[in-house]
């Protein structure tokens, strides 16, 4: 994919075109997630909760106008495919789980797997980048965190009410959707080229912003598995999950 | 949840064997490289669950071993921030499993200079440092070595490098008045010479250096118990018949036998659980390559001790504080739940007298 990036201030073409990438990604997953709490409606029967469904497909929908507008500002051309490979697989990975009407994996795979991603990528974003871009990042992160706290309370009373059968079922959940995530942010392409960056992929390039991959990768690892704890799910098998997850 | 052992791996080859023990046999393989790249982003948390019955009462507790995931290479003060943290999350996390007692092993304790009252919280666990009946096993293997190649304590000179310590300052107290000449080895000058001029009182022929090779040539026996990140003491200069304890966690001799002359080196400070330790899942035999089973460190051993003995209790805490009485009760409490000296051993595997 060729494109012309408008190079604003000191920076280097590199690091506007890294940039780029780092939005495109952002408001893809933002899309898919505004996607998955939109879908959610269809399997809940709690009105209350139906509302909250679609509060927090509104969040995300502001957080990927709010990156859109934020990369317009600087001319950066975004480019969004919620048909790119991995953001597809784990969208219809969502839409499995949807199907089977499991309100409880929908909330795993959208409030724990994903804002775990989002919420530590952004925040590493944040710290990385100066100024305006920085500032949205980690304004951002932190109103992914108020998801991520908000479902491990329900996430702990479903694990309370049936342990085994429950584990179980995170287990599957992770296999199916953090299997992917994590090629997604895997050091290599495991699935070929992820159709949201531009040329090569942004993971490549990403120390033009002061980041690498292992560090945005691990620091994601980590809070999912402190949000696993807090669940309740123990720690000998989340590690073991985790230590099986493709690099 | 009777115990908790909280503890680190001291070398990336140990880690290598976890975590492809981790990903099961069927699971590809992934490299050395790729794992320094996972490993230190894993929040301390519970690895296996362990059953150990005392063949005294036949009672059989149960504990958990917590790793704090510290990775080998930050075994260094620059670390010491983050290994704080680490230690923080992992006692959250023993009390989180409402372990009643937690053992502190290795750095873990280091960190923390003792200062284990600064993680107590109001309800579980209460914590140990571990290091008395890590002391004593210490102590007793090196009696039962002397006794062994037939060295009179009384004619002989014994080193201990890293004796201010908690571990070290705990055999000299045990050792002081039991060998002809006391040498004494640490790193920081001003505490070493206050130690030379108490111990002084006690035992008759004391020398101090902060450099070890100036001691090594003139030790019949040597333990090391220094904090060390890596092995940082050779043996070139070392008598040929030369005991060595080495109870450092991380190891703290560069044994390459063919630079040495032939010393007596055992691993020490280590236990062994004659009523066995049951594993779920069985991790122990992928990272801890002792020659036997059922060997463990004493500072772990310690906390099932108390256990055991329905003791929960901050036996070991603070720096400096371990004293022979405290030393030989934790030894025959462990030897009465038949929790033993292991077998001497070193990476080349059982020594003669094992």
């Amino acid at each position: 994919m060729e494109t012309q990036q408008k190079v604003p201030g000191t920076q280097s073409t590199e690091y506007w075109l890294a940039v780029a990438d780092i939005f495109s990604q952002a408001v893809t997953g933002e899309l898919i997630g505004m996607a998955n709490f939109a879908s959610l409606t269809d399997i809940i029967q709690d009105t209350e909760e139906m509302i909250e469904a679609v509060e927090h497909a509104y969040s995300e929908r502001g957080h990927a106008i709010g990156f859109l507008a934020m990369a317009r500002k600087y001319e950066l051309k975004v480019n969004i495919n919620l048909q790119g490979t991995y953001w597809k697989g784990i969208r219809e990975s969502f839409l499995r789980w949807a199907g089977k009407k499991d309100y409880a994996a929908c909330i795993l795979i959208q409030e724990i797997m994903l804002e775990s991603f989002a919420v530590s990528m952004y925040q590493e974003v944040g710290q990385a980048m100066n100024g305006e871009i920085g500032e949205l990042f980690l304004q951002i992160s932190q109103e992914e965190e108020s998801h991520l706290h908000h479902s491990i309370e329900f996430l702990r009373v479903a694990l309370e009410q049936d342990p085994k059968g429950f584990e179980q079922k995170v287990y599957e959940v992770h296999q199916d959707c953090m299997t992917i995530l994590s090629e997604l942010a895997g050091k290599s392409d495991a699935r070929g080229h992820c159709g949201v960056c531009y040329g090569d992929c942004v993971k490549h390039s990403l120390h033009h912003v002061g980041l690498d991959i292992v560090s945005l990768r691990g620091h994601a690892l980590n809070l999912y598995m402190k949000s696993l704890d807090k669940i309740g799910i123990p720690g000998e098998k989340s590690l073991q999950w985790i230590a099986s997850l493709p690099v | 949840m009777d115990f908790a052992l909280i503890g680190h791996q001291e070398c990336w080859e140990n880690i290598n064997r976890f975590m492809q023990a981790l990903r099961g046999e069927e699971a590809k393989k992934i490299s050395l490289d790729e794992i320094k790249e996972i490993y230190p982003w894993i929040p301390p948390r519970t690895v296996f669950r362990v059953k150990v019955t005392s063949l005294y009462s036949r009672k059989q507790i149960k504990g958990v071993y917590i790793d704090s995931f510290i990775p080998p290479d930050h075994l260094k003060p620059a670390f010491l921030r983050s290994n704080l943290h680490r230690v923080q999350e992992a006692a959250a996390y023993a009390s989180r499993e409402k372990a009643k007692i937690a053992a502190l092993g290795g750095f873990t304790s280091i960190v923390l200079e003792g200062n284990i009252l600064a993680l107590q919280t109001d309800t579980y666990p209460v914590f140990t440092t571990g290091n008395t009946l890590t002391v004593a096993f210490i102590c007793k293997g090196v009696e039962r070595a002397c006794q062994y190649k037939g060295v009179n304590p009384r004619q002989a000179s014994l080193l201990i490098i890293g004796s201010t310590g908690d571990i070290g300052s705990g055999c000299l107290h045990y050792f002081a008045k039991k060998f002809q000449k006391i040498l004494l080895c640490a790193q920081h000058s001003v505490s070493l010479n206050t130690q030379r001029e108490a111990i002084s009182s006690v035992a008759e022929n004391v020398m101090a250096s902060t450099n070890a090779n100036d001691l090594i040539p003139l030790a019949d026996i040597i333990i090391c118990a220094a904090s060390v990140g890596t092995p940082q003491f050779d043996l070139s200069k070392s008598r040929s018949n030369v005991i060595v304890c080495d109870a450092g966690y991380p190891k703290n001799i560069d044994f390459s036998p063919a630079l040495n002359k032939s010393p007596y080196l055992f691993y020490g400070g280590m236990g062994r659980v004659q009523g066995g330790i049951e594993s779920e899942p069985d991790l122990p035999k992928a990272f801890y390559q002792h020659p036997l089973p059922h060997i463990v460190h004493g500072c772990l051993l310690e906390a099932i001790v108390l256990a055991l003995e329905e003791r929960y209790e901050p036996y070991s805490s603070g720096r400096g504080n371990i004293r022979v009485e405290k030393i030989e009760e934790i030894y025959r409490l462990a030897q009465k739940h038949h929790i033993v000296l292991a077998p001497f051993f070193n990476a080349q595997g059982l020594l003669s007298d094992a």
